[in-house]
């Protein structure tokens, strides 16, 4: 890889990196999500010297084609992410659920309460 | 108080609410009507309320399943110990509640399944029928029991029936159908099924109609397997 794409990408990384921790700072993103987040950026700038790793590897796997070896491994990672956020959104539905259904007999409760009283 | 309460979950169903609780209350009039409205946009709500039902609004749609959860939880708070669970759309006949009770009396069981297959003439699309002849074969398989209409959403549950189901964690926010009958069973509930009758009719705006039905069966069948692998608690 020529040097300038390996700086390219190390920038790229190191940019989104603290694009990330601006978002945790600002409070418009949660640390305990942003965690995953800072490791793809880490990873991002790390990968500039990822074909120093990937192309043994690959060797070794006697795959052909180093790149498609390193686009596997980056789709296995997204898939795995993807699988992370919907276990938190569907943790997410689930109390949001129990929240709605809270209020609403509440709600009720306080209503029928207020024409008791009336 | 009364010992016995109606839930009916409803969503965008001003067309039919109103005979609906007219229907019950004519029936039956020393039960309790609790309209669940699920985050109805038109004027459900107002109307149940109108028609002497106490009305319980989540603030957006959460599932059909969800609002029938809500009920229950209402009913254990309120101390009933009966609820019969019947769709909005009118396609279940409150003249049926009677044969309920009278089944749940005679066989002794928790919850008690209106069957649409023996009691009268109705009519359900392609892939609806389908799948409630998978369902019902599965639920044979589980139960030992053969449940006609496994599907059905017009039953009568008792007070240990519906308290186990208000704090069931796992309770499906969109198909409480024959997931249901299974998870009760495991949990060593009698569930049997009695003849009544339903009236085709009568609206489109069904929670099964469209493609629907596809991801029903589909959703279903995952909620089967789920229920069949997870441990007791």
């Amino acid at each position: 890889m020529p040097f300038s794409a390996r700086l390219f990408i190390l920038f790229v990384g190191i940019v989104f990196f603290l694009v990330v921790l601006e978002l945790v700072r600002k409070k418009r993103f949660r640390e305990e999500l942003s965690i995953m987040w800072l490791f793809f950026a880490l990873s991002i700038a790390a990968s500039s010297f990822i074909d120093l790793i990937i192309d043994p590897l690959a060797r070794i796997l006697n795959i052909s084609y180093p790149p498609a070896f390193a686009f596997m491994i980056i789709s296995i990672v997204l898939i795995i992410s993807l699988l992370y956020f919907s276990l938190v959104i569907s943790d997410l539905k689930s109390r949001v659920k129990e929240l709605t259904q809270k209020i609403a007999l509440l709600e009720f409760e306080s209503r029928s309460q207020r024409k008791n009283k009336e | 108080m009364k010992r016995h309460l109606v839930i009916i979950p409803a969503l965008n169903e001003e067309r039919f609410i109103g005979s609906v609780i007219s229907a019950i209350s004519k029936v039956n009039g020393s039960i309790d009507i609790l309209v669940v409205n699920d985050g109805s946009k038109d004027k459900t709500a107002d109307i149940a309320g109108e028609m002497g039902a106490m009305v319980i609004s989540h603030t957006y749609n959460l599932g059909y399943g969800a609002a029938l959860q809500t009920g229950f939880r209402f009913a254990v708070i309120r101390g009933y110990e009966y609820v019969v669970t019947m769709d909005a759309d009118g396609q279940h006949d409150p003249a049926s509640i009677p044969e309920l009770f009278k089944h749940l009396s005679t066989t002794g069981a928790d919850v008690i399944i209106g069957s649409r297959f023996s009691g009268g003439i109705y009519r359900m699309g392609f892939i609806r029928r389908i799948g409630a002849w998978i369902f019902a074969g599965v639920a044979r398989a589980y139960t030992g029991y053969r449940f006609t209409d496994p599907t059905s959403g017009f039953q009568l549950l008792n007070l240990t029936a519906f308290s186990c189901l208000a704090n069931e964690e796992s309770y499906p926010l969109d198909y409480p159908d024959v997931n249901i009958i299974l998870l009760l069973h495991k949990k060593r509930f009698k569930v049997v099924e009695a003849p009544v009758h339903m009236l085709s009719n009568v609206k489109s705006n069904t929670m099964h109609s469209g493609m629907k039905p596809f991801v029903y069966v589909i959703r279903m069948l995952l909620a089967i397997t789920m229920i069949l692998l997870r441990k007791e608690d």
